[in-house]
């Protein structure tokens, strides 16, 4: 893994830079007024955001809230998005400059020590390799690649460089699942021995997304840039070659909390999925995939699905069960719950509500009834009464600088997400064949 | 003992320093009673974010999230004579005239608060007195319209506390004005 914290040339550099950054800032009325004429430091890391479309906006609005990041350069392939984000900045008072080209950004953008990067799947790679190549730092969104040998160079390119690569897995920042894992499944150890896993992104049909025919982009530019045409430019994510379908699109972030969660990665996947929906797709719609994993005290089995047209079955999740208890997690904090059997007495839960870290509900294991003598008792249901008040993507990006600045450990380094990415590229495999596919230690290693 | 010393007991109440212990007592609960519960009509509860503490260090949780604590505050602007739980359900209650609410819900915590303080600094004690006995008996008369039935049950030993400190009120001493 790449050294998280600076050396001490880069270290005496930046602070001298900062140093003078803040003498010249003190001597400048304007100098609130002109945020892209600073210099980039430490206290001020000047950035990049490569790729202004849906992610990048979500991206956008997390970055503007974060201190001591300054978004001076915008890039994207096409007009529309470009001038929406220029304006849309403009009116905040943050006046970038608009590239269409990522290679002129860097020709020309002298004062960078980071790129955020939200573009389709299939440019990661490429752009990632090149700015890691220019010296940037570089803040990448899943999937890493639509190819594993695509993520695979990401992360020889960061080893080599030296530059960190955090990859856009933003739950692995978010304050809530790392208070679940650290407090109640690491320290409490509520969940007893885990014996399964289960996780799902169900949503409802969505329309493909359409755009203005005044603001279509020339055949010439689209080829250019690797589109077939506007429809595949505006809907890369179910097209191979471009995405890697909803396993990859949505899947990706809750299989790598299998892999976070339960400290490893499977030994296997079978799966099933196809495309029974959509006429205009590439990728399959819907997918079900089971894997096994070898934990210390036995095989726990994961179960994932994603459906793209049915938002049925609780929506957006991932659930830990243990023989003590269950957890379920997910990004939207209404759909959190811990389970707790009936046999559980290895923890003390009134500790633990003493303490905060979670609140019962009405309902006990003893009040329950049973319907059938190989019923066991309904479980107690707790809540998890924590959060926190920022974007989701927030915490990510912050953990993202604070390791440029020395003060923090990347979260998700590009090695690290290597492993889950690739076990959800293996899967994909899976469906295909309609198969199970063997995943040995060695080949998830980057 | 004698008839001269009964009479002379008799014509002196105030001796019973037996007697004037019961009635302070009383006017002390009673007036720190109502003082509190017309005090506690401007308190309200508001949920603020914290940090989470870490039991161990005493320190905020490394993982950076936050809780909900109920913190309690008073100000005029809580102010709310009859809880709203209660206002809704006299609303709709026929035999309650809404201007009655409304009155009720304005003079309830400062006739608390005034009552309360005049019994504890001992003026106007029969007065003050009264004052309160009439407003538990409109509380009672709510409650009963709204089928609190425990309620009422509370209303009626303070009612009794009344009784019983009218019946010892000859006996009160150390009071800044004995008049009324």
């Amino acid at each position: 893994m790449v050294d998280p914290f600076l050396n001490r040339r880069e270290f005496i550099g930046a602070t001298a830079v900062a140093g003078a950054g803040l003498l010249l800032n003190g001597c400048k009325s304007d100098a609130g007024q002109k945020p892209a004429a600073a210099k980039s430091s430490l206290n001020t890391i000047n950035i990049a955001l490569i790729g202004y479309g849906e992610e990048g906006k979500v991206l956008l609005e997390s970055l503007l809230n974060i201190e001591g990041v300054r978004l001076v350069a915008l890039c994207d392939i096409w007009d529309y998005h470009l001038n929406e984000g220029e304006r849309y900045l403009g009116k905040i008072g943050n006046r970038v400059r608009v590239y269409q080209n990522y290679e002129d950004l860097l020709a020309k953008e002298k004062d960078l020590q980071a790129v955020v990067v939200a573009t389709p799947d299939f440019w990661h790679a490429p752009i990632t390799n090149t700015c890691l190549k220019a010296g940037l730092h570089v803040y990448c969104e899943k999937m890493m690649s639509n190819t594993i040998d695509g993520a695979r160079s990401m992360v020889k390119t960061m080893r080599e460089t030296g530059k960190l690569l955090q990859i856009g897995h933003q739950r692995r920042s978010n304050p809530r699942y790392l208070f679940t894992l650290n407090r109640l499944l690491h320290e409490a150890q509520f969940c007893g021995r885990l014996t399964a896993a289960q996780a799902q992104w169900n949503r409802a049909v969505k329309e493909d997304f359409g755009w203005p025919k005044k603001y279509e982009m020339p055949a010439s530019t689209l080829a250019k840039y690797g589109f077939k045409d506007m429809h595949q430019f505006r809907n890369w994510r179910w097209y191979k070659g471009l995405g890697g379908g909803p396993l990859s699109d949505l899947g990706s972030h809750q299989i790598d909390i299998f892999n976070w969660w339960l400290g490893t990665s499977p030994r296997s996947v079978m799966g099933s999925g196809g495309l029974d929906y959509y006429k205009n797709h590439d990728w399959y719609d819907n997918a079900m995939v089971i894997y096994e994993y070898p934990l210390a005290e036995g095989v726990a089995r994961a179960f994932y699905q994603v459906q793209t047209t049915t938002s049925a079955g609780g929506g957006y999740f991932e659930t830990f069960m243990g023989d003590d208890g269950t957890i379920k997690m997910s990004e939207d904090p209404s759909l959190c719950a811990i389970y707790r059997e009936a046999r559980a007495t290895a923890v003390s839960w009134d500790d633990l509500i003493q303490k905060g870290y979670v609140r019962a509900k009405a309902v006990s294991a003893e009040d329950a009834a049973k319907v059938d003598v190989r019923e066991t008792a309904q479980l107690a249901e707790y809540e998890i009464p924590v959060f926190f008040n920022k974007p989701p993507h927030q915490p990510h990006l912050e953990n993202f600088f604070n390791t440029i600045r020395g003060t923090a450990k990347l979260n998700c380094p590009a090695d690290e997400a290597f492993s889950s990415e690739y076990i959800i590229h293996k899967a994909n495999e899976a469906v295909a064949a309609q198969t199970r596919i063997v995943i040995t230690a060695e080949e998830v290693r980057a | 003992m004698t008839d001269s010393t009964e009479k002379k007991l008799d014509s002196a109440p105030c001796l019973r320093w037996d007697y004037t212990f019961a009635f302070w007592a009383l006017r002390l609960w009673l007036g720190v009673r109502a003082l509190f519960v017309g005090i506690e009509k401007f308190a309200a509860y508001h949920s603020v974010a914290m940090p989470l503490i870490d039991p161990a260090t005493g320190q905020p949780d490394a993982s950076g999230v936050m809780v909900n604590v109920n913190v309690k505050s008073y100000a005029l602007a809580n102010y709310a004579g009859i809880p709203a739980a209660f206002g809704d359900k006299f609303t709709h209650e026929p035999l309650f005239p809404k201007f009655a609410l409304v009155a009720f819900d304005h003079i309830l915590g400062p006739a608390f608060i005034l009552t309360g303080i005049m019994l504890l600094i001992g003026l106007g004690t029969r007065l003050s007195l009264i004052v309160q006995g009439l407003l538990f008996i409109a509380l009672t008369v709510g409650l009963v319209l709204i089928d609190q039935d425990a309620g009422v049950a509370w209303l009626g030993i303070h009612i009794a506390l009344i009784a019983g400190a009218f019946l010892l009120v000859e006996y009160n001493r150390f009071a800044v004005l004995k008049k009324w």
